[in-house]
């Protein structure tokens, strides 16, 4: 028997021709909008794309180290509750750009828990552009953002999981699947449809077997309907990045409730160890295509190096910081970008921070001070934001 | 190294191409290297324990072939087993032991800190270990020695089966090492239905059951008893689909080079009594239990007493064998206690004569099923709680049924009214349909559908399976359960 008859290498054939035909009708595709699961990522998304909007002057890029002191200003700021899956401003920067430059912007948030550099890119690439573009993009990062090495790959983030499905990423293939395994999976994914798309295809069949269920045999009706709260009891590890609507709240504080913590150190240290250089320079790559991208686009870059406390930069490995640091600096040289070092800044002390490396609400208060200052001050940051400056008038609400 | 993982996937072509390039007479020193390659990419130092292992067993039972008086040859095979035994004592059961004995010294009034040893339970102990002890003692009861180092280092590591069995027996394994068996295709078609059954056994029935199996055995006072139930049954297909998959992707695996391992299932849960379930279920494991510890014991050789004896340390030390707790303890010990019970039933059965007449009955015969079932699925209770409080809990839910069918509602069952994962009101159709399939799988089996199923079926199988595979494989899937084993 030849292999042309072997019914294994026949199935093998036949596969490849459904997946084909799968692929030509797009089974199960789902819209890239269209998020099964809230997270953060999916909140500030479905924001941002929304049409009340509008277009946004400033993103706010960053992971939590922006998200956290960004939403907490606001919420000492307007003296209520912030809800953090439908807030995304910076309501107190707004005013205090407008105090020192006279110019009233409109700011959108784009901070997300554990957003890496990738992220970020993948954000600027695929949804800052058009009508949606920025005049300036304020990318806070942290040492954290560029040698986590309980990341296993820029593909295992929350916000990638969303953001990669809005375009083509193959032209990075190389930084977001660095390993072999991970080539050989992310080839496979390209290769054969029913496995590059298994997520949208899967969430379809969930879907119409839910309907299908929901009809045969509907949930009989009680005074006790079931939960979020109880399944994640039951559940701790299913869907775990799910937020809902009103669950995750940025209350008002005063200065006595802010008080240091550092418990995060020992995360911090498992994050800090073996430091994979490969990871750096991929993520640096990141930074500065990002960086490309936005200038190309006429969007001025605003990069900070965040202020962290000295016990948590003393968890690095000697040398890092300032590999790190050099390295930021010279990045928003080349790409023309404007460059806020705050890393190890005497503006900030201890009690700024509401652990080793976040800010709280007081520390964010400082933080957006300095930033408006300085991006009053200065000339690319206004010179971007003029509608009347006509080598960036060309380009706004233009695609590229 | 996983079967259900990418590492898999280019290791097993990989192996399978040079062993079919490779001349027969380095096949074994291919499939040793590949072996040893596979166990050790999980943690290579304890590629010493089990070539220290190898070594020792490899020099030491000859000695037990050569010995002419009966008195040392017990006595080297006793020294054998020790060792096997203590090396698995010492990485699987020194913490059970030492809880045990600071819950003992706790009861005389003595406070007894445990030292923390820092020992992980090497992959696949349990059944390296068992493989040793099998072949040493079929020396001693007169089978002859493997004489190359090469193919007794193989017969335990062989990596197909290396992690979770089937146990094998080396006088069917080592012997297919010296076939210089050519190339077939049937060797790939075949191999490959089986690794993508074992795939789909795993990934689309067992680790969907896992996460309500997880849910009940994790929070028993958030469901009802007729809930209960549905996870405990849910719990049996769980463990069925879970193993009978990881042994069809090792038979398939060892397929495509040609060697054949024993089957360890045959369609456990249509066995008509507790006896009939140990014949079907995890078959190289009961075979094993048999013949190196219930005979060695006295099996049913000592009248009835002692027969019961023998049979309830058997299957208590099975229980054991499958984890150092109390529940699995207790496990095996039910198992032990329902045998005699069994045994019991029998023979008053026959005092009363009405048994002949019983067994060619059908109603008796599906009513056997169904209650040998339910018995085997309270053992399960044991086997899958965390510790004997929630095996508690849950027994006790479980026997609230009468009262909970009394007054039946639907909206007494939490399955119904958990919509998310679906997987959980899905179980009222799925615990039936799988219910049913097994015997529809019997039936085709006994018109020996599966000798030669019909061309068309296989190859559409094969594609259904890939497609569905390729859809619904996770990210990551959880380890096979047998692994902690």
């Amino acid at each position: 028997m030849g292999i042309l008859r072997s019914k294994f290498f026949i199935s093998v054939a036949l596969f490849a021709v459904v997946s084909s035909l799968l692929a030509i009708v797009r089974f199960g595709n789902i819209a890239p909008t269209d998020f099964p699961i809230r997270t953060w990522t999916g909140w500030a998304v479905e924001d941002f794309l929304s049409d009340k909007k509008g277009r946004p002057n400033v993103v706010f890029l960053g992971s939590s180290l922006v998200l956290v002191p960004v939403a907490g200003v606001d919420a000492d700021y307007l003296k209520r509750p912030i809800d953090g899956s439908h807030h995304h401003q910076s309501q107190y920067f707004e005013d205090q750009f407008k105090k020192h430059s006279g110019i009233q912007v409109k700011t959108f948030n784009f901070g997300l828990p554990g957003e890496m550099p990738s992220d970020a890119f993948l954000i600027t690439k695929f949804l800052l552009k058009g009508e949606k573009r920025p005049d300036v993009i304020v990318y806070g990062v942290g040492p954290r953002d560029f040698m986590d090495s309980l990341l296993p790959s820029p593909a295992a983030t929350d916000p990638y999981q969303y953001l990669s499905r809005f375009g083509d990423v193959t032209s990075h293939k190389h930084l977001i699947a660095p390993e072999w395994d991970q080539r050989l999976n992310f080839e496979l994914g390209q290769l054969f449809y029913p496995y590059g798309h298994n997520y949208d295809i899967s969430v379809t069949a969930d879907r119409t077997v839910t309907s299908a269920l929901d009809k045969i045999l509907p949930a009989p009706k009680t005074d006790k309907p079931y939960t979020i709260a109880e399944r994640r009891l039951l559940f701790p590890q299913y869907k775990q990045m799910e937020i809902g609507a009103a669950e995750a709240f940025f209350r008002p504080t005063t200065p006595e409730q802010r008080t240091f913590d550092n418990a995060n150190m020992k995360e911090y240290k498992k994050r800090y160890a073996h430091l994979n250089w490969r990871t750096f320079t991929h993520q640096m790559k990141f930074l500065a295509d990002l960086m490309n991208t936005a200038r190309d686009r006429g969007t001025q870059v605003i990069l900070i190096s965040m202020p962290i406390t000295d016990l948590n930069r003393d968890l690095l490995e000697k040398g890092t910081w300032d590999s790190y640091k050099k390295s930021l600096k010279v990045l928003a040289q080349s790409k023309g970008a404007s460059y806020l070092d705050l890393g190890d800044s005497k503006a900030f002390s201890i009690t700024d921070f509401m652990d080793t490396v976040h800010l709280h609400s007081g520390g964010g208060a400082k933080l957006l001070d300095i930033l408006a200052e300085k991006a009053a001050g200065d000339h690319r940051v206004m010179s971007a934001l003029d509608p009347t400056n006509s080598s960036i008038a060309g380009l706004k609400g233009g695609q590229l | 190294m996983l079967f259900n993982s990418l590492q898999y996937l280019v290791f097993l072509p990989t192996v399978f191409l040079l062993f079919w390039l490779t001349p027969h007479r380095f096949r074994v020193p291919l499939l040793l290297v590949a072996s040893y390659v596979f166990y050790m990419s999980w943690r290579p130092i304890y590629g010493i324990l089990i070539f220290g292992l190898t070594l020792a067993n490899f020099l030491l039972v000859p000695f037990i072939e050569k010995a002419v008086e009966q008195k040392n040859k017990k006595l080297i095979l006793g020294f054998t087993v020790a060792l096997n035994l203590i090396v698995l004592g010492i990485f699987k059961y020194a913490y059970f032991t030492m809880d045990a004995v600071k819950s003992t010294l706790g009861v005389v009034g003595i406070d007894w800190s445990a030292p923390h040893l820092h020992i992980i339970l090497p992959l696949g102990i349990s059944f390296f270990v068992f493989e040793f002890i099998h072949y040493a003692i079929e020396v001693y009861r007169g089978k002859p020695v493997v004489k190359n180092f090469l193919d007794f280092a193989l017969f335990p590591s062989f990596f197909p089966t290396q992690i979770a069995g089937p146990i094998k027996r080396y006088q069917d394994f080592v012997p297919q090492l010296h076939i210089p068996v050519k190339f077939k295709w049937e060797y790939v078609d075949e191999g490959m239905q089986l690794i993508l059954m074992g795939l789909a056994k795993k990934v689309l029935i067992a680790d969907n059951l896992a996460l309500v199996v997880q849910a009940g055995f994790t929070h028993p006072e958030q469901f009802s008893s007729l809930d209960m139930w549905m996870i405990t049954y849910a719990f049996a297909f769980q463990i069925f689909f879970d193993f009978a998959g990881y042994t069809d992707i090792a038979r398939g695996s060892s397929l495509l080079f040609g060697y054949k391992v024993p089957i360890n299932f045959n369609l456990p849960y249509i066995a008509s009594n507790v006896s009939d379930f140990w014949r079907r279920w995890h078959i190289s494991l009961s075979t094993w239990l048999r013949d190196y510890l219930f005979i060695p014991l006295g099996g049913s050789r000592g009248g009835k007493w002692l027969t019961y004896r023998n049979l309830f340390i058997t299957m208590a030390l099975g229980g054991l064998w499958h984890g150092a707790a109390f529940h699995f303890l207790a496990w095996g010990a039910y198992q032990g206690i329902v045998l005699i019970i069994h045994r019991e039933y029998e023979a008053a059965m026959q005092k009363i004569g009405v048994h002949e007449k019983l067994l060619q009955s059908k109603v008796y015969h599906w009513a056997s099923v169904v209650f040998t079932f339910h018995v085997v699925c309270i053992g399960w209770v044991f086997f899958r709680a965390d510790d004997m409080k929630i095996a508690g809990q849950v027994l006790t839910k479980l026997f609230e049924v009468p009262t909970a069918l009394m007054h039946f509602s639907a909206s007494q069952l939490a399955v119904l009214q958990i919509r998310d994962p679906i997987i959980f009101p899905a179980l009222v159709l799925i615990l039936p349909t799988l219910m049913v399939s097994t015997f529809v799988v019997n039936w085709l089996n006994n018109k020996k559908f599966y000798q030669s199923p019909p061309w068309a079926v296989q190859v559409t199988v094969m594609v259904a399976l890939m497609c569905l595979l390729t859809i619904f494989t996770p990210d990551s899937s959880p380890r096979f359960i047998y692994f902690q084993f």
